[in-house]
């Protein structure tokens, strides 16, 4: 099933694997990675993928990352290292530029490319002025590129191919219906806690608490939890609660909280029943008025109708306007931080 | 091979539409079985039904005759439901349907969708009592003054009436899509099982079960296997298998523990580096897990292979059959549009010496473990004229010389596809469901083989 939009390739035919150094290894390698970012993006949409699938999808993600910087001086001779990688990277936000209706998927390549930018100090805005470029001409442009900052890239896209491995399964985050609306009622602030951890994110109280830790791992944190936990019935979520998670959920979004860091955290912020807010107001937006409101949240509905954010959305269909904003201010976030 | 299997006629229980492209959603088939006699046969479909087909008694005035099956009872087993909390629908869709060995006159079977397992008694009525005294027959209370003699009423015979009616059901203890479901051989205990646990109930008790494998990590990022089937064993009420999405199958022994979550054995292959690619871990998910009758071996179905493993022995299986290894340069392609996660499911034959599994173009393949010939046939109407002999069919690689009534991998309808089949416990007969149509083959008496 391709979707509607993207170009389709002819799928490189399966080749000896082992064999890293041969131009098909790679090519089929980013094949099979823009596929799984996409089937990932499809899922998100399912009001409940089958976990199995996302498992299977999610791990074959996380493989084919991980290959790709296994043997970065192979990749060399192939092509310039960090293209074959960060092409493919940019690669899902082209194709994840062509599905509208995928709102999630634009915050997560953005995600994928934001730091492969910050990472190797460019300080251009490379996904806004690469959304003109055609899928081919990417790897000119990523060919000044040190190769020095190639493991620290790997290590920031291992954790965001995480992050995006999490969502995969179970999420109901993308359908319109609001499974948060179910947990409107219970009293705040535990089943605040609850409604986050039904939705996955269980960071919910960690605005308010400052930790340094990793932002990508953090981000990957959140959401490998949410998809996963969406399945959870209430009382699974008591159960599982334990205060040392919690614990490491609000340093995720302390530190995502802070000075814009991450957007996802920005976002997930954004949407959280205020900790300390009155019960009446689940879903103040007081806290805190910087917070962008990422496209893959937006099926929480009417929440962004009071944001500050100019590129708040309230319904999953995202215009290309807002992907621009979306990622310019990304961008702007990191390369601050 | 040198099995002639007959097509008796196809048995298209859904009163479909003339168009035969078009197919009921409803009416997609999601799981067979054979009772444990062979005279029933269970299907379920997408919509929550259940169809119980029965094998006709042998005609007396033509001994060779073979019975045929006809439908027996409708039902419907499941409703759509709404998690309320969740704010998603249950689908309705039997996913497995187990009987239950016979102990009266009546029959017992469970169903499962993605949450809920039932327990349905499945009985008939032929008989019905006449000549009550203060009823009259109609119905009607009778005047008591026109009652002068007492009789006792006497069944009569009626015309034969099947009563399917629930008799327990077991909900609300699974959070994630049950995939399986077994009876124990102690005939009082069942398993079931869903992506991450594995539970025991008792038959007589539904409001609690017993948790007896959790998968589920503590934090679920770190997961990365889920369970995809399990099976008690046929004899030994204490052991029970489970297979997982990566290629692993574990054996666990109740008496051990508690909780199974250390497996007394594991059987897992050794990756074959030199045919390793980017979808090694998905191909080798298993699909499907089955004991054979002795117990001894048993029999996994993933992607592209057949796996027959010795209890005995867990570094490697003991057989391994390429069901469609054709399709193993496809796999970019089928990862496309998602065939790579089929669930196809396999059977044993009653001896134990043939194996059969689905695969795409409504072609189905049987392997004989003594002789290892084997052969593909398919499932369709063009082919499947009643009481004719299914022709073998062979498939060839792109390109490559073809004989007459090949088919090329090309010409490969991967919207056909036989996932669920089942095989008569102690005869030659088999039953395919393709899409909405179920196909029953019965072997030709004077087949040489076995």
């Amino acid at each position: 099933m391709i979707m509607k939009g993207q170009k389709r390739k002819h799928p490189p035919e399966e080749v000896d694997v082992s064999d890293r150094s041969s131009p098909m290894w790679e090519s089929q390698r980013q094949f099979v990675f823009s596929v799984s970012l996409n089937k990932y993006h499809h899922s998100q949409g399912l009001p409940e993928p089958s976990l199995r699938r996302s498992v299977l999808i999610a791990n074959t993600l996380r493989q084919v990352s991980l290959e790709a910087f296994a043997a970065p001086s192979v990749d060399m001779e192939a092509s310039p290292p960090p293209c074959s990688s960060s092409s493919g990277l940019l690669e899902s936000v082209f194709t994840a530029k062509h599905h509208p209706a995928e709102t999630f998927s634009n915050s997560h390549s953005a995600l994928v490319s934001c730091p492969t930018v910050s990472l190797n100090g460019l300080s251009y805005c490379a996904p806004a002025s690469n959304a003109h470029m055609s899928v081919k001409d990417e790897d000119e442009d990523w060919g000044s590129i040190s190769t020095d900052s190639d493991f620290s890239l790997s290590a920031v896209i291992s954790s965001i191919l995480t992050a995006l491995d999490s969502t995969i399964d179970g999420s109901s985050q993308a359908a319109p219906r609001t499974p948060l609306r179910s947990l409107e009622n219970l009293p705040a602030p535990t089943d605040g806690g609850v409604g986050w951890v039904k939705q996955g994110f269980r960071g919910y109280g960690g605005g308010w608490e400052q930790q340094e830790e990793g932002r990508a791992r953090e981000s990957s944190t959140e959401l490998m939890r949410c998809s996963y936990l969406s399945e959870l019935t209430v009382e699974d979520l008591f159960q599982d609660i334990d205060s040392s998670l919690l614990e490491m959920d609000m340093g995720v979004l302390g530190l995502l909280g802070s000075g814009g860091g991450c957007p996802t955290g920005d976002d997930l912020l954004r949407y959280l029943p205020p900790f300390s807010s009155s019960p009446s107001h689940p879903f103040s937006l007081s806290l805190n008025q910087n917070l962008k409101c990422l496209p893959s949240l937006s099926s929480f509905g009417p929440l962004s109708s009071s944001s500050s954010s100019p590129t708040c959305l309230s319904s999953p269909p995202f215009s290309s306007q807002n992907h621009g904003l979306d990622l310019e201010h990304l961008m702007e976030i990191l390369v601050e931080s | 091979m040198g099995e002639d299997t007959d097509a008796t006629p196809t048995l298209n229980h859904r009163g479909f539409l003339p168009d035969h492209n078009y197919v009921t959603e409803a009416d997609i088939i999601s799981t067979v079985e054979f009772n444990h006699t062979g005279e029933l046969l269970a299907t379920g479909d997408k919509g929550g039904r259940v169809v119980i087909f029965q094998r006709e008694p042998e005609s007396k005035t033509e001994p060779f005759s073979q019975g045929e099956y006809n439908v027996y009872s409708t039902f419907q087993s499941h409703e759509p439901e709404f998690d309320y909390l969740k704010s998603l629908e249950i689908e309705e869709k039997i996913n497995k349907i187990r009987w239950l060995p016979q102990q009266n006159a009546a029959h017992f079977l469970l169903s499962t969708n993605d949450k809920t397992i039932k327990l349905w008694k499945v009985s008939e009525r032929d008989k019905r009592p006449e000549g009550y005294n203060l009823k009259d027959e109609e119905g009607r209370i009778k005047d008591l003054s026109t009652v002068t003699s007492l009789q006792v009423p006497v069944l009569m015979p009626m015309d034969l009436m099947v009563e399917v009616s629930p008799r327990r059901v077991f909900a609300n203890a699974h959070t994630y899509h049950v995939n399986s479901i077994s009876v124990n051989s102690d005939y009082q205990t069942y398993m079931s099982a869903d992506d991450l646990r594995i539970n025991l109930w008792h038959l007589d008790i539904t409001d609690r079960s017993f948790n007896i494998v959790d998968i589920k990590p503590a934090n679920m990022e770190d997961l990365t296997e889920v369970i995809t089937a399990a099976e008690f064993h046929p004899h030994h009420c204490n052991l029970f298998v489970y297979s997982s999405s990566k290629g692993t199958l574990r054996l666990c022994d109740m008496r051990e523990a508690a909780l199974c979550d250390k497996h007394s054995k594991l059987f897992e292959e050794p990756e074959d580096p030199s045919a390793r690619s980017f979808f090694s871990e998905i191909i080798s998910s298993v699909s499907d897990v089955k004991f054979s009758h002795s117990g001894r071996y048993l029999l996994t179905r993933d992607y592209l292979t057949a796996k027959v493993w010795d209890l005995n022995m867990e570094s490697k299986p003991l057989e391994t059959y390429q069901v469609h290894d054709y399709l193993r340069s496809k796999l970019c392609s089928l990862y496309e549009n998602d065939c790579i996660f089929d669930k196809f499911e396999c059977a044993w034959n009653g001896s134990d010496s043939v194996i059969m599994t689905g695969a795409y173009n409504n072609f189905f393949r049987m392997f004989d473990r003594n002789t290892k010939r084997d052969v593909t046939l398919e499932a369709s109407r063009e082919s499947s004229k009643p009481r004719a002999v299914l022709k073998p069919r062979r498939v060839c690689a792109a390109g490559g010389k073809r004989r007459k009534d090949d088919i090329s991998v090309d010409s490969l309808d991967f919207t056909k596809k036989i996932l669920h089949t089942a095989w008569h416990p102690n005869e030659n007969i088999i039953a395919i469901a393709a899409t909405n149509n179920l196909y029953i083959f019965q072997d030709k008496l004077n087949s040489e083989m076995h």
